[in-house]
């Protein structure tokens, strides 16, 4: 449904993916671990490959005292509602993480 | 020579004066159309054949409001020189509960300043006179309440953390931003959707949740400056509820085609008020050292017994029915204020507030409050909380949130029934996703996708460079945060000083 | 139309204080099935139906003129609507 205005009502998203230019924002939820009271939200590279973000992860999710970095080698990946199994090697781009796509896991 | 009889003066009713002071000083207008000289009330579609048949029931005149503003204010400034005179900071119940007077003081001042100036221009575009009058009074009723909060406040500002740029910081900080896009959100509609944004919705459904209990709460926690300009502002809200309800039934009176438009509005902003005022039941039940009700139990007093089993049986009569998410709320009465306090808890250290591990006494509260739900988080967070601070560590989070587009709250409201999993909701719109909090914001969302799309989300804005610079420090700066504002209660600057104050009367005395 | 069980609840909160405590012992008097409640601050009168401030009540207990106007000091909220504010009362009641 169109606003109801009183002219032509027409904006640009204020977060298109062109104000982070090579860059995308990313939301990765651990689906399950309250600890985390909300999905993160990341900027990271198109072009960083798969490992390297698991790699940020599994620095970032040691705020967690239970966390064992290891448990993310065998998580099932969920993106954006797909259950996927990522390729290391290739970008997030590649193994289709979009700009603020939703990646998911459980412990 | 005879006396002329003259007739005793008879003073008018207060009826006469109402009618004689407002709707007799309007004049039909000769030179110029309606439609050019009030171009704002009709494009939402909401249809009036007679602005006559709008009634202030409070019937006041400019003379009467006056006079009983000045007693009003007359009382309140009476008691705040009273509180400064007295050092009267030093019998709070504690300097933990600050806290809540500092997200209050952060974000509510410049909200009534947004309500003054949108009211302002309703006094002035609104077809009728009784319309305009009453809308002119509020507007100058929330000008005042800006001025009351920021004087009552400006005294605990020399003594705590916290208060010192609040007006910055309501335009840039994180958890700011929610009332702050409230405001922006209703004054950017159209004249009637603003009515029945902050008119009806929020100063009718909502407003008594958010004061009366927090206000008794002051009462309650020594602290006597706010309670006072609450209570006198609320008694401003009595008529501003009257406003809201008038303008409400007069739509629904008018044309039978109002009610649809009338229905969605209120769908609408049941729902952005409650998201909003979702911070005042974390600030309730956690940030109050000593508690007057919980949110729940004010909830099903000032919400479901007197709105749902009062106000909408009495609207059913022209079609209106209950918010269409009204039972998500009601079941999220359990859990919200846990929710709420856990993400302000584990961001404070990018807030201009501290928080702390619930005490004893405050878990002994809230297992009382929340038999059902307070054991879940207690031990799935709080106890190892407390067990981190208990080996010398603190914890917060150590990224940023996913927000909700439409509420800009952290998304960590969870699914009904389902307190662990957190309520995801998608859309995508001309190709980009976006992200809602529950079935009530994906559904705000998507009715007005071109508003929401615009959304000044504080999270994007730092990954933009907006805020002052990549790493926390530099948004903190930005922010107007200075050491000793946010963080952890416990050994924080207020905390401190409470502590030295106390031990220096005790030795004095 | 429909007939309802019992008249829905209708009240209001005051603020509790010296002048306000001749307003409630008024409305005590003058509406029967009366409650009150109080919290810090603040009193809570409701009442099924219809709640009535009669001006003469409160000016006897008062001791001096009051006008109804003066009200608005006293009143923190209310639920209902005011369908009558006279020189004389104040209604407060569900019109449908």
């Amino acid at each position: 449904m169109p606003v109801v205005a009183i002219s032509e009502y027409k904006f640009p998203s204020k977060s298109r993916q062109e104000l982070y230019g090579d860059d995308q924002l990313v939301h990765v939820w651990w689906k399950g671990n309250p600890w985390f009271v909300a999905a993160g939200c990341f900027r990271f590279p198109k072009a960083m490959p798969w490992g390297d973000f698991v790699g940020v992860l599994k620095g970032f999710y040691t705020a967690d005292p239970d966390f064992v970095p290891d448990s993310l080698d065998s998580v099932q990946w969920v993106i954006d509602d797909q259950e996927v199994t990522p390729d290391p090697s290739a970008s997030m781009e590649a193994n289709g993480v979009g700009h603020k796509s939703l990646v998911q896991f459980s412990v | 020579m005879s006396v002329p009889t003259q007739k005793p003066v008879r003073k008018l009713s207060m009826k006469q004066r109402y009618s004689a002071l407002t709707h007799d000083l309007d004049w039909p207008l000769s030179y110029v159309e309606e439609d050019d000289a009030f171009p704002y009330t009709k494009f939402e579609g909401i249809k009036v054949h007679d602005w006559s048949k709008w009634e202030d029931p409070f019937r006041l005149t400019v003379e009467s409001y006056n006079k009983y503003q000045a007693e009003k204010d007359r009382r309140l400034y009476a008691v705040l020189d009273g509180f400064a005179q007295s050092q009267g900071q030093l019998s709070l119940s504690d300097a933990s509960y600050m806290n809540a007077m500092k997200i209050f003081l952060q974000g509510i001042p410049s909200g009534e300043y947004q309500a003054h100036r949108n009211f302002a221009h309703l006094a002035r575009y609104l077809n009728g006179p009784g319309a305009r009058f009453a809308s002119l009074c509020q507007s100058m009723d929330e000008l005042r309440h800006a001025q009351t909060e920021i004087h009552t406040l400006s005294h605990y500002n020399k003594f705590f953390g916290g208060m010192h740029d609040w007006n910055k910081m309501s335009d840039r900080v994180w958890y700011l931003s929610v009332p702050k896009s409230f405001f922006d959100d209703a004054g950017t509609a159209g004249p009637f959707e603003w009515l029945i944004a902050i008119g009806f919705s929020f100063e009718y459904l909502l407003t008594n949740l958010l004061f009366v209990p927090f206000m008794s709460g002051a009462a309650f926690n020594g602290d006597l400056p706010t309670m006072t300009f609450g209570f006198s502002a609320q008694s401003d809200e009595s008529r501003h509820m009257t406003l809201g309800l008038e303008g409400i039934k007069f739509m629904l009176e008018q044309d039978e085609d109002n009610l649809p438009i009338v229905q969605a509005w209120l769908d609408k902003w049941f729902w952005r008020g409650y998201r909003l005022i979702s911070l005042v039941a974390g600030m309730m039940d956690y940030m109050l050292p000593k508690r007057v009700m919980s949110w729940k139990e004010a909830f099903e007093l000032y919400f479901e017994e007197q709105m749902l089993n009062g106000l909408f049986k009495d609207l059913a009569y022209y079609g209106i029915k209950p918010p269409r998410d009204v039972e998500w709320a009601i079941q999220e009465k359990e859990i919200l204020s846990h929710q709420v306090y856990w993400i302000l808890y584990q961001f404070s250290h990018a807030a201009a507030f501290t928080t702390t591990v619930p005490n004893a006494q405050d878990q002994a509260w809230l297992a009382e409050a929340y038999p059902e739900t307070w054991p879940i988080y207690k031990s799935v967070v709080w106890d190892k909380a407390q067990k981190v601070m208990d080996e010398g560590g603190r914890y917060f989070n150590p990224g940023l949130p996913q927000l909700c587009q439409v509420c800009q709250i952290p998304m960590g409201f969870t699914e009904p029934g389902d307190p662990m999993t957190q309520c995801q909701r998608h859309s995508i719109y001309e190709g980009e996703r976006y992200d809602t909090c529950s079935d009530g914001c994906k559904w705000i969302f998507e009715r007005e996708p071109e508003k929401y799309v615009q959304a000044w989300l504080p999270v994007h804005q730092i990954y933009q460079g907006n805020c002052g610079g990549p790493t926390l420090p530099d948004v903190a700066v930005w922010y107007g945060l200075e050491p000793g504002d946010g963080g952890e209660y416990v050994g924080s600057m207020d905390q401190l000083d409470w502590a030295a104050w106390h031990a220096s009367t005790v030795k004095e005395g | 139309m429909s007939v309802e069980a019992e008249p829905r609840m209708v009240g209001v909160d005051l603020q509790e204080n010296e002048e306000n405590r001749a307003i409630v012992e008024a409305v005590e008097a003058d509406n029967e099935d009366l409650t009150v409640r109080h919290m810090p601050g603040l009193i809570r009168l409701t009442k099924p139906g219809r709640l009535v401030i009669n001006q003469a009540s409160v000016e006897q207990r008062l001791g001096r003129p009051w006008e109804t106007h003066e009200f608005q000091l006293a009143i923190v909220s209310y639920f209902g609507e005011i369908v009558e504010w006279d020189d004389d009362e104040i209604v407060i009641a569900w019109k449908h």
